[in-house]
């Protein structure tokens, strides 16, 4: 058996006989100590001989020891088929049950007395169990060597049985300190894993794993930290399920239910070890966790987790910038703007500009009409940084200082800064389209949302349609802003059938946003019948979805836009009830837009029309003054104080002049208020002026969108 | 609970065992499924139900005839082919038909700017689709963020005194894929959303998929990205450098052409797709795998350049991650073994 593979296979040069010649050699199984005398000769391997002598004088060596002793020798000097073979020479299987009575009895024996190993009569020593559990553990790596992953496994596994059936609840205190046991242990507790993936059974190694961590071990604290470490990244990454045996389900204790949740509890248990300094800083464990929470959009915990990161590890711009993406992609775009604020800083001045923190600052005040000015700076800073070292975001940088340069011109007080904040915003889009636009639907949105608000609408319709075929109509923004432009050129027809198109290519949550739209066109077509069909269409589905929406947190945003859309609809109700003088129902329909939100100036402003159209004008003006009080920029409220003003009679035109300038100034195209302004002139007199404003009027009304561009 | 410890783990090799138990379950739906390919593909006219999962030519046969102008056209009899061999429901020939999906879907979205008809894609599409739809029965998928002031199997509580144990439990749950709606066609606003799926049910089923797959699906992303990476190869190494070279460039680059094959890279779809990618860079025995390693690694770059491009701090963080971890995997950095003996002429007893 064993004696067919012999020394030509395995030479040495130093020595002719190898010693394997050991393995060969017929032992008698039962043969307990030594037997000396005539293998003794046989050894001209000093080594060997200096090993033997000496473990006789000291001990007596039994024949498995012999083979453990002498295969590790092998293994160390690489000769792991040779080592394989003395190793087989011992039968683990009729050991096992002698040692593990041998753990088991020896380490309830420690306590008391320390020294109480050679009391026990016919129990295995530890040193020999030691020497045993070592033995198969090189096995185990031997086979690792040649390639034999699975056979390398069972080994392994044979070890790890061993102890646990000796030791079911862990490892005792101190166990370590006078024998290899504990070592050994712990070697073949982290190779059994690594030796399963080799193998490519990964449940075998999750399981192995697990093995490893719920139970006290005695692990060192890093040897603990790797092993959670990596059995979150084969958990991550594995790509298979493998579920918690319901023996680890216990009850009181939290229970991951899926290989990811179970990835991300070990890391943040090892994220919270490296806070408290349990464990070094390592930066794979972080890296780990922010993909693990990325993937499933738990930023907000993310955040959390950077910011527990200690001190000195990150630099302050970096760091910002890492908490900036993560509080942004959680939703809270206000507190990433500060932190980049922060990192663009002149406190970061003397350090080299990083970038990529300028020209997110630049995109998140792009999102904000009220940080455009701020957001212009970010954006022509982050173009100068992009000339010297990332030409490829000129493009992008351009983009975001148009956008801005736009909402600046809307929110500008001066009519001379706001038509040049136009042109610039035009000029810096057209720049990025030329240069970015190919490739780069995005922008050529952009470039159409600012050519729509400024009423050019032939170049925002071509923009729109450019877009949509460019992201082959799968963008619900293109889908709702190109009727809107369409409606703007007074096609009201064919908006309706771009909004029908929609509505076939939309999403349910979608398809809500484009009915409301369809009944406004149907509105403006003077078409109330139609418009109220679709209407009581809408508030169906929207209260058929209702329960879906409420019943879990996490669908808070959407359940928010349902409600305000619902409110939308009570009041556009309202608007057509009003329009037909059937004020019950208009009445009856702001009721149930303010039991939604009381507060929206909007229901506020529709009492007020109400009431003015029951002449109880006192009345009236106070519920327009209270929309007024909830938002004072809202051109609609302005507009119709002032429409009330103008009963009032002369001494109230020139208050009414000013509320409408107000309007004009929130929204220099609103048709509304130009008209009204003419009125107010004509009363005054000045009958030259007065046909300039309606002029305005009538030419704004000719190109104005059924809704506001946005 | 007071279970045995020393239970064995379940059976190994769970491929193996039910690829076997349904073959002899359904042999005359597999031979079905053989005859008529052979008939599609005359290549393939030695396949047996035996060696149907293991042949090394199907794949880049099919693959190479799915990439074939008008590949995807309603009339195709591929396409019908792989609809008809998912819907019958045999596990096996699901997996089969799942190894296409990355050139299916790689194919399908890069076309769909061109406005060509692809009425067979979308068919084998949404039948997977539908199949997570049934499969899900209406609920979104969702975990719970744990909450370690409560104790679990792996650590103990700390600090804190676990006061609500039990309203907690819902306030903390996170969505990873909503509820699915049910679809008949493509609406074009939601085929992110079905591609996506669809890469959700190829990614469940990745450890069965075949590597040339995998590579395809890399290559694929690549082409989806639409932005060369090459910047960041030498991802925060050497940053002085990266600066000269981007003066340099800088000259060359006026008006990009147009890219062929970029695609709008929402969430649904961008999710599935880097839980894949990050599979096939860092999954177990990628080191085995040295082209798919490589081709992940070019992917991983091209989508990091791209989420960078767009600013969408949802792509950057995880991509960011991934290129940061892919480098510690790069041939050149060398790993210790911590389980490995230390070497001494010494023997201590």
């Amino acid at each position: 058996m064993l004696c067919a593979c012999s020394g030509e296979q395995f030479k040495f040069e130093e020595a002719p006989q190898s010693p394997e010649s050991l393995a060969t050699r017929d032992f008698s199984a039962s043969g307990l100590s030594s037997r000396t005398g005539d293998w003794e000769s046989k050894f001209d391997e000093t080594q060997v001989e200096d090993v033997e002598s000496t473990l006789k004088e000291t001990l007596s060596l039994n024949y498995e020891e012999a083979r453990a002793l002498l295969g590790r020798l092998e293994y160390q000097r690489g000769n792991f088929d040779a080592a394989l073979k003395v190793f087989e020479g011992i039968d683990i299987r009729d050991l096992a049950p002698r040692m593990i009575r041998a753990i088991a009895e020896r380490t309830k024996q420690r306590k008391p007395r320390s020294k109480g190993d050679n009391v026990l009569p016919n129990v295995m020593s530890m040193h020999s169990v030691s020497l045993l559990l070592e033995a198969i553990l090189l096995k185990s790596k031997s086979l690792e060597e040649l390639g034999g992953y699975t056979e390398a496994a069972k080994e392994c596994r044979i070890i790890v049985d061993i102890v646990e059936s000796a030791l079911p609840k862990g490892m005792p205190e101190g166990i370590g300190e006078d024998c290899k046991l504990q070592e050994m242990f712990h070697k073949a507790l982290g190779l059994l894993p690594n030796l399963w993936i080799k193998a490519g059974f990964l449940d075998e190694a999750v399981t192995a794993y697990r093995w490893a961590l719920v139970k006290p071990w005695n692990l060192e604290p890093w040897r603990l930290a790797c092993v959670q470490k990596d059995l979150a990244t084969t958990l991550l990454y594995g790509g298979v399920e493998v579920n918690l045996p319901s023996q680890l389900q216990v009850n009181g204790l939290t229970t991951p239910m899926s290989g990811t949740e179970e990835a991300i509890l070990l890391l943040l248990i090892l994220s919270g070890k490296m806070a408290l300094e349990e464990i070094d800083w390592d930066p794979e464990i972080m890296d780990h966790l922010t993909y693990s929470l990325s993937i499933t959009g738990m930023f907000e915990s993310l955040a959390n987790n950077v910011e527990k990161v200690l001190p000195g590890v990150y630099d302050r711009a970096e760091r910002w910038y890492f908490l900036a993406l993560c509080y942004s992609a959680a939703g809270q775009n206000e507190v990433a703007l500060n932190l980049l604020r922060k990192a663009c800083a002149s406190s970061e001045a003397k350090h080299r500009p990083y970038f990529p923190s300028f020209l997110f600052a630049a995109k998140l005040c792009s999102l904000y009409p009220n940080h455009a000015h701020e957001g212009i700076k970010f954006s022509q800073e982050a173009i100068d940084l992009a000339k010297h070292q990332n030409e490829h975001f000129l493009g992008q940088g351009q983009k975001f200082l148009g956008t801005c340069y736009g909402a600046a011109a809307r929110i500008s007080v001066l009519d001379s800064e706001r038509i040049i904040f136009q042109r610039e915003s035009l000029k810096f889009l057209n720049a990025a389209v030329a240069l970015n636009g190919n490739n780069d639907p995005e922008v050529i949105f952009s470039l159409g949302l600012e050519n729509a608000i400024q009423r050019n609408l032939n170049a925002a319709y071509d923009n729109l349609i450019m877009y949509s075929d460019m992201m082959a109509g799968s963008s619900i923004r293109g889908w709702q802003l190109l009727p809107l432009i369409v409606s703007a050129q007074q096609r009201f027809k064919d908006a309706e059938t771009i909004v029908d198109f929609a509505l076939d290519e939309a999403g349910s949550v979608d398809q809500l946003q484009l009915l409301r739209l369809k009944a406004i066109l149907q509105i403006t077509q003077k078409q109330p019948k139609q418009a109220i069909e679709i209407y009581r269409i809408l508030l169906a589905v929207i209260e058929s979805q209702k329960e879906h929406w409420l019943q879990a947190k996490a669908f808070w945003h959407e359940a928010l836009t349902q409600q305000k859309l619902e409110m939308e609809v009570w009041q556009d109700l309202a608007t057509i009830y009003a329009d037909l003088s059937s004020f019950l129902d208009a009445k009856a329909c702001v009721d149930k837009a303010q039991l939604i939100e009381f507060f929206s100036p909007r229901s506020w402003h529709l009492t007020g029309l109400l009431l003015e159209s029951r002449t109880l004008h006192k009345e009236a003006l106070v519920s327009f003054l209270v929309s007024l009080s909830i938002e004072p920029d809202y051109p609609p409220g302005i507009i119709s104080a002032a429409k009330l003003l103008l009963k009032f009679g002369m001494q109230s035109l020139p208050i009414a002049r000013s509320f409408l300038m107000n309007a004009l100034r929130l929204d220099p195209t609103n048709h509304d208020a130009w008209f009204n302004l003419g009125r107010v002139s004509k009363m005054e007199g000045s009958l030259q002026q007065a046909a300039d404003f309606f002029q305005a009027a009538s030419e704004l009304k000719l190109s104005a969108p059924v809704q506001k561009f946005e | 609970m007071s279970a045995d410890p020393q239970t064995p783990p379940p059976a190994t090799a769970t491929a193996t065992a039910t690829s076997t138990a349904t073959a002899t379950a359904s042999p005359a739906k597999l031979q079905t499924a053989i005859d008529s390919l052979s008939s599609i593909v005359p290549a393939l006219s030695t396949l047996t139900p035996s060696n149907l999962l293991t042949n090394p030519d199907l794949y880049s046969n099919i693959s190479a005839l799915l990439r074939q102008p008008n590949s995807g056209a309603g009339d195709n009899n591929l396409c019908r082919w792989l609809y008809d061999t998912f819907q019958s429901g045999v596990a096996d020939l699901q997996l089969l038909v799942l190894r296409f999906l990355p050139v299916i879907a790689g194919v399908y979205l890069s076309r769909v700017a061109d406005r060509k008809p692809q009425a067979g894609f979308e068919a084998v599409l949404l039948a997977l689709y539908a199949h997570e739809t049934t499969s899900r029965a209406g609920q979104p998928v969702s975990i719970t963020i744990p909450d370690l002031t409560q104790p679990s199997v792996y650590h103990e509580a700390t600090g804190k005194s676990p006061s609500k144990s039990t309203g907690a439990a819902e306030s903390d749950l996170a969505v990873v894929s909503h509820a699915l709606e049910p679809h008949g066609t493509v609406r074009s606003t939601r085929r992110a959303r079905i591609v996506g799926v669809a890469l959700e049910l190829y990614y469940t089923k990745i450890a069965h998929m075949p590597i040339s797959s995998k590579i395809d699906f890399c290559e694929f992303c690549k082409v989806w990205a639409g932005q060369e990476g090459e910047m960041y190869e030498k991802f925060e190494e050497d940053e002085e450098e990266n600066e000269e070279g981007g003066v340099g460039s800088a000259m060359e680059v006026k008006v990009r052409k147009k890219v062929e094959g970029r695609v709008p890279l929402c969430w649904e779809l961008l999710q599935p797709v880097m839980r894949i990618l990050a599979h096939c860079l860092l999954g177990p025995n990628n080191n085995k795998e040295v082209v798919l390693f490589e081709k992940a690694n070019e992917a991983c770059r091209s989508l990091f350049a791209r989420s960078m491009h767009d600013v969408n701090p949802k792509a950057i963080l995880p991509m960011r991650s991934l290129m940061r971890l892919s480098k510690t995997l790069m041939p050149n950095s060398k790993h210790l073994d911590p389980t490995e003996l230390p070497y001494s002429d010494v023997i201590s007893l």
